[in-house]
């Protein structure tokens, strides 16, 4: 069975782009992460946003 | 245990305009402040006790917790209680006679924002880049046919304010007037660049100056608005001049002010970090150098500068309830000047803090700020300081200052008001 093709998520509050093929390194999100599988605790590491304020952009 | 509360006469030429055309000194006093007083109180005379926060993870925390820490209910700037009395006097009981989007706290802030959020986001700035490169070829053009320039004056508060001024819809003739609004706006008590027949040394007439500026931003505006309601068009005006809060129409202070931080703000602090970073070039050709070589390092290039360079330099908060700070205990109602200028260079976060890095990694500056208020323009910033770089470094040949720098006298936005250069150009 083939794994479906890693999404892209955007922060709504500053752009930035969290690539679930590339992981966040500095906030502790290893490469391949599944931005469901992302403990909510974690923040946008641009401005600070919670998980919430991310949604879809690719995939 | 560092100490709770600052010699007054160590932090005042912090809040002292004058104190930042010798840059290097203020950023000595935020090094200083960081190793002895990372988190303590200051009371200069004259003004109510304010919290001064240093640190990059106490900035980012006071910044990112926007309704413990308000931004618009205290004046965004220091200002003496005289000062911020006779704002609430001009302003119908405002502490600013200014009320943008760095003035407001959720939910206004939020509504605000959303106006123009969209067109703001990296994806709809990405379709941009030709145009601004087509004008940034044309700045560099008509650099390359003179052998000296001054590069802040010339180039660098041109560029981003043609940018900025062609997205709102505002006639190339008028370009020029809006640079001169913004510069007394911002730099209002550098003698050089605020408003013709201001009194510097007289905080009581520099209020009234603001309260003139506004009425003439408010001039020149109002028949922009009127236009673009009557005959919207595709351009920022258009989206401002029928901008809903709540779906009802902006009230007039919001609105003038909306046009203000668009046709200020992305611009003024845009320039004074391309100034800073060709000064920065213009003395270091190991460095120039190292960017023809390799071109790939421009976009840490970028990010660097605006780490260095930081031109808005910090920001009041007050707070809105009582909260615990690396361990000092914030009271409801404190005021916290939160300088991004020291966070930027917090030793903790950034190795060698001062030295210029185009391939720092990570370099998670707070140049834009950080929560909710980060900069809205930070993706078109980015875009016009890229392509720049990526269109002039390649054809300098030789670089090197032909005289002093000068730095603006400002204590809130900063940046050079002069560096003049000698090169050769291809």
């Amino acid at each position: 069975m083939i794994a479906p093709a890693y999404r892209k998520w955007q922060c709504t509050t500053c752009g930035e782009i969290y690539d679930e093929a590339l992981g966040d390194a500095e906030g502790g999100i290893a490469p391949g992460t599944r931005f469901e599988d992302i403990p909510d605790g974690w923040m946008c590491p641009n401005c600070g946003a919670t998980k919430d304020a991310y949604v879809l952009y690719e995939g | 245990m560092s100490d709770l509360t600052i010699p007054p006469e160590l932090f005042a030429p912090v809040w002292n305009p004058a104190s930042y055309k010798h840059r290097e000194a203020v950023e000595d006093i935020f090094t200083t402040l960081r190793r002895d007083y990372p988190l303590a109180k200051v009371e200069v005379p004259g003004y109510d006790p304010h919290w001064v926060v240093t640190k990059y993870k106490d900035v980012r925390e006071v910044s990112r917790l926007d309704e413990i820490f308000h931004s618009g209910d205290v004046s965004k700037t220091p200002v003496s209680k005289m000062a911020e009395q006779m704002l609430k006097d001009y302003s119908g009981g405002q502490p600013h006679i200014f009320r943008t989007l760095v003035h407001m706290d959720k939910p206004d802030h939020t509504e605000y924002r959303n106006v123009l959020k969209d067109i703001f986001m990296p994806q709809s700035i990405a379709t941009l880049e030709s145009s601004v490169r087509e004008t940034v070829r044309g700045y560099i053009d008509r650099m390359a046919q003179k052998t000296e320039c001054d590069f802040a004056d010339e180039f660098a508060m041109l560029y981003p304010l043609e940018v900025i001024c062609n997205l709102i819809g505002l006639p190339k003739e008028h370009h020029a007037i809006m640079l001169r609004l913004t510069q007394w706006f911002l730099s209002y008590a550098d003698p050089d660049l605020c408003r013709p027949g201001s009194k510097l040394d007289d905080p009581e007439h520099q209020v009234r100056t603001w309260q003139i500026v506004y009425d003439e931003i408010k001039a020149y505006y109002d028949p922009v608005i009127a236009d673009r309601q009557a005959h919207p068009r595709q351009d920022v005006a258009s989206l401002i001049a029928n901008g809903k809060i709540n779906g009802k129409p902006m009230d007039e202070r919001g609105m003038i002010s909306y046009f203000v931080i668009a046709s200020t703000a992305g611009h003024d602090t845009t320039a004074a970090t391309m100034g800073n970073t060709m000064w920065i070039l213009a003395r270091n050709p190991e460095l120039l150098a190292r960017m023809k070589a390799d071109p790939k390092l421009i976009p840490g290039f970028v990010e660097e500068s605006i780490r260095i360079s930081t031109p808005p330099m910090a920001f009041i908060r007050s707070a809105t309830q009582d909260y615990e700070l690396s361990g000092r205990q914030i009271r409801k109602g404190d005021r916290l000047y939160v300088s991004y200028l020291s966070a930027n260079k917090d030793e903790e976060v950034f190795d060698d803090p001062f030295a210029f890095k185009p391939d720092r990694t990570p370099n998670r500056h707070i140049g834009f700020s950080y929560g909710s208020h980060i900069c809205l323009g930070q993706h078109l910033a980015r875009l016009e300081m890229r392509v720049l770089w990526e269109e002039l470094i390649p054809r300098l040949e030789s670089l090197e200052m032909a005289g002093e720098g000068k730095w603006q006298e400002s204590e809130f936005v900063c940046g050079p008001k002069s560096v003049p250069i000698r090169y050769t150009m291809k």
